[in-house]
């Protein structure tokens, strides 16, 4: 039986999936934190394989939220040259 | 010696990409310009999101003006300390025991419950004719 209390847990993304929440105005975030906590249960279990397994999935949502939310930037900004600035508001 | 340097050169490139957005950002109101992306949520439905306001927000931090930062988004305001103390954690290699404690105390299971929650009322309440001169 191996035990858990005494090792740090596989990355949670939890700052960067608030940070993707809160910046990119996209539900990835929250589907990032949602991971988080499996992180953190699983882990706590002793289920290390299903812990690091979160991670990754808590990574790649707030990796697509990232690149999500730049992506609907650079299209704003696009649209913006095209169409005008002035005309998005 | 070549990943040192690597390691180098991103914090750099970092830390001026990061120094030119802050200088945009201080410049900027994004309240008053019509550069800056807005929400597709709130263009889309009409209501606001748990970020929207985020961008005016940064501007205000960044002027020193807090309570127009906290009028604008008062969660992005709240989460930074949290957020810093986050990154810092994120940072600490080999964790000590009441370390270890500490981490699980303010980013374990029961903390990130605590935050989706806050999250998810925030995003509730800002949308509330009563609540909306609040948050």
């Amino acid at each position: 039986m191996e035990t858990t209390s005494n090792q740090t847990p596989p990355k949670t993304w939890l700052v960067e999936s608030i940070l993707v929440t809160l910046f990119c105005c996209l539900p990835f975030g929250i589907a990032g934190i949602v991971n988080a906590a499996k992180v953190e249960s699983k882990f706590n279990a002793g289920d290390i394989d299903g812990a690091n397994k979160a991670s990754a999935d808590a990574k790649k949502w707030t990796t697509i939220g990232f690149w999500g939310g730049i992506a609907v930037a650079v299209i704003y900004i696009i649209i913006g040259l095209i169409i005008g600035f002035d005309k998005l508001r | 010696m070549i990943n040192y340097a690597r390691k180098i050169l991103k914090w750099s490139i970092g830390i001026i990409i990061v120094a030119i957005f802050a200088l945009l950002y201080r410049i900027n109101d994004p309240d008053r310009s019509n550069y800056f992306p807005k929400c597709p949520f709130y263009k889309l439905t009409g209501y606001k999101c748990p970020g929207c306001g985020s961008q005016r927000a940064i501007h205000h931090l960044l002027n020193a003006e807090f309570c127009q930062a906290f009028k604008e988004n008062a969660l992005l305001v709240i989460s930074i300390p949290y957020l810093l103390t986050g990154f810092t954690f994120d940072l600490i290699k080999n964790p000590g025991e009441r370390m270890l404690k500490w981490r699980k105390a303010l980013f374990g299971k029961k903390a990130i419950y605590i935050i989706l929650s806050l999250i998810i009322a925030f995003w509730i309440l800002r949308n509330i004719p009563y609540f909306q001169h609040l948050l």
